[in-house]
């Protein structure tokens, strides 16, 4: 992208000293106009804390909401994709049945508050689930080594059902958003790859995996990227259901200290430098995708 | 024929007996299985629900719980032989929580209401706790008593689903209530002059007149209600609520209850571990 002119105009400059003036103004009423003590101190041992026995630095509860809000949206997604994809070849498959399910799903997601769904999954349905499997005896079950692999992918073991339940929560309403995503990949396959591809006498289901889906996912790769990032500013969400998330821990935190605003700015910057990184390494993936030469491992 | 019939009868009448003998003995076997009190033995964990409140329970700077309802739970567990574990979730659905079984019991300073007690069954209190009101300087310049703040432009805050909440409507039906999720957002509305005063829990009132003694004030020197503090139970448990209700009247006696409440409620000796 070029631009065409870099000079500076007085307009430019005359905006600019309204929009810094504006700041200014906002953060002078933030830290001197507002009735309140401000305490920074207490935000670094939050985020990290010295152990009293071993002297070894840990994360306390901060970045630990943090990592878990990683993990969350990380295994969030991976089940959203799996979902999506379903939904998405649900909605464009030649057989009635497998449309209307998939648009049931996806519409029925899309039409209902996200807060209401998370309320409505985890007390309703996660819980019978999980319970009629007996999953937390057979966690409780396991010896100590499948423990800690456990806590290293996901969470601590007794935090474990709540964490899963959110992760379903959260991929559940992501899915149908991925499923739109799929669906309009499919459905922007120029419709002579399916004639093509027909006339040579591939079965539909190798017409799907080895012509169209290798274009498609081309054409999806970015929304899929930025419905990442989507992914990890929804988990805030499920703070709703006390699962130990960044916006959770930070919660308590604040009941714990009383220092809101210091907590929530923290929060804030937490969730901007880890959505800003994404953004940056998808803003890669579109540049690298543009460039067909790039591409030629995938389109055959 | 005729001669039988009273053998049939006694015969069923003692199958019917006997039959009913052991039923009764299955169904005692059976409350005993179900109560929450074997499943802790036998999971050796005890899972308690609560909700951060200052100074009841409260992340310390050493990623620990701290406050007066952890040391309960804690020597609760200890006396049980198991391990303690604190499942911290939001207050508006602690309930429904521990209805769907997300934990054991609340022992998260829940006051005893009669609506709560549709829902769950309550132990014997093992604290007390009372309502305090923190009102604005300039707002509420005057006001001392709760008629003062009984009127229709008065706005008051409190936090969604505490006794607070019940116990302000209830002396202060005239005023108009805002409510909140958590409690710092209350004292935030308070301080920035957007309500005349907050209905909260003694102790944290008095404290926060003391930080902000510019603008805050406590329009009562005492806390206006009095309130059972219990642990909450899901229902048809009597096992488990016979032995919280023991374990409650032991330590009550001991003294160590009252003891523990002096240093988290009398003193700030635990600040430093928070702020």
């Amino acid at each position: 992208m070029r631009y065409k002119n870099s000079q500076i105009s007085i307009l430019d400059g005359l905006l600019l000293l309204l929009l810094i003036s504006f700041c200014g103004f906002i953060i002078y009423r933030m830290f001197w106009g507002m009735n309140y003590n401000w305490n920074w101190s207490i935000i670094p041992s939050y985020l990290i804390y010295s152990d009293p026995e071993t002297g070894s630095w840990r994360a306390n509860s901060l970045l630990q909401g943090l990592i878990t809000t990683i993990k969350l949206s990380i295994w969030g997604m991976i089940i959203a994709v799996i979902v999506g994809f379903v939904t998405g070849l649900c909605r464009t498959s030649s057989k009635l049945f497998f449309r209307l399910l998939g648009t049931g799903y996806v519409s029925i997601i899309r039409n209902t508050p996200p807060l209401v769904l998370v309320f409505i999954f985890y007390y309703f349905i996660s819980d019978q689930i999980f319970a009629l499997v007996g999953f937390e005896d057979f966690v409780r079950g396991l010896d100590k080594s499948s423990l800690g692999i456990i806590a290293f992918f996901f969470t601590k073991p007794e935090l474990l059902t709540p964490f899963l339940s959110g992760t379903l929560t959260l991929a559940l309403f992501q899915g149908a958003y991925i499923g739109e995503i799929v669906r309009a990949g499919i459905q922007a396959t120029d419709i002579g790859q399916w004639e093509a591809s027909s006339a040579l006498g591939l079965s539909r289901f190798s017409q799907m995996r080895d012509i169209i889906m290798p274009q498609a996912i081309r054409t999806m790769l970015p929304a899929l990227a930025n419905e990442f990032i989507n992914t990890i500013k929804w988990s805030s969400i499920v703070s709703i259901i006390s699962i130990q998330e960044l916006t959770f821990q930070g919660i308590q935190i604040m009941a714990s200290t009383q220092a809101t605003l210091e907590i929530w700015i923290t929060i804030t910057a937490m969730y901007l430098v880890l959505c800003l990184f994404l953004s940056y390494v998808v803003g890669r993936i579109e540049n690298h995708l543009a460039d067909p030469e790039q591409m030629k491992g995938l389109t055959v | 024929m005729i001669r039988t019939q009273p053998k049939i009868i006694t015969l069923i009448l003692l199958s019917v007996f006997i039959a009913s003998t052991v039923h009764a003995a299955k169904i005692q076997h059976e409350l005993t299985r179900a109560s929450v009190i074997e499943q802790i033995q036998k999971r050796k964990i005890l899972k308690v629900g609560m909700d951060i409140f200052q100074p009841w329970a409260m992340k310390s700077k050493e990623g620990k719980l701290i406050g007066f309802e952890i040391d309960v739970a804690t020597r609760l567990a200890k006396d049980m032989g198991v391990k303690v574990e604190f499942v911290p979730t939001a207050w508006s659905g602690i309930i429904p929580a521990l209805l769907t079984g997300k934990f054991d019991v609340i022992i998260g300073g829940m006051g005893i209401t009669a609506k709560r007690s549709f829902k769950v069954n309550f132990s014997i209190p093992y604290d007390y706790s009372g309502m305090s009101i923190l009102a604005h300087k300039e707002l509420a310049k005057g006001f001392d008593s709760l008629d003062d703040f009984n009127k229709e432009d008065v706005q008051i805050a409190v936090k969604l689903g505490t006794t607070a909440a019940i116990a302000a409507k209830k002396y202060m039906p005239n005023a108009k209530f805002r409510m909140f999720e958590t409690e710092p957002q209350l004292y935030q509305e308070l301080r920035n002059g957007n309500v005349h005063a907050v209905v909260a829990s003694a102790p944290r009132p008095a404290y926060e007149a003391i930080e902000y003694k510019d603008t805050l004030f406590l329009p009562l020197k005492d806390n206006f209600t009095e309130e059972p503090i219990a642990f909450a139970l899901r229902k048809g448990d009597p096992d488990a609520l016979a032995f919280f209700n023991a374990w409650i009247t032991i330590v009550e006696k001991e003294g160590w209850l009252k003891e523990r409440h002096d240093y988290w409620f009398g003193s700030k000796d635990w600040i430093d571990q928070v702020e």
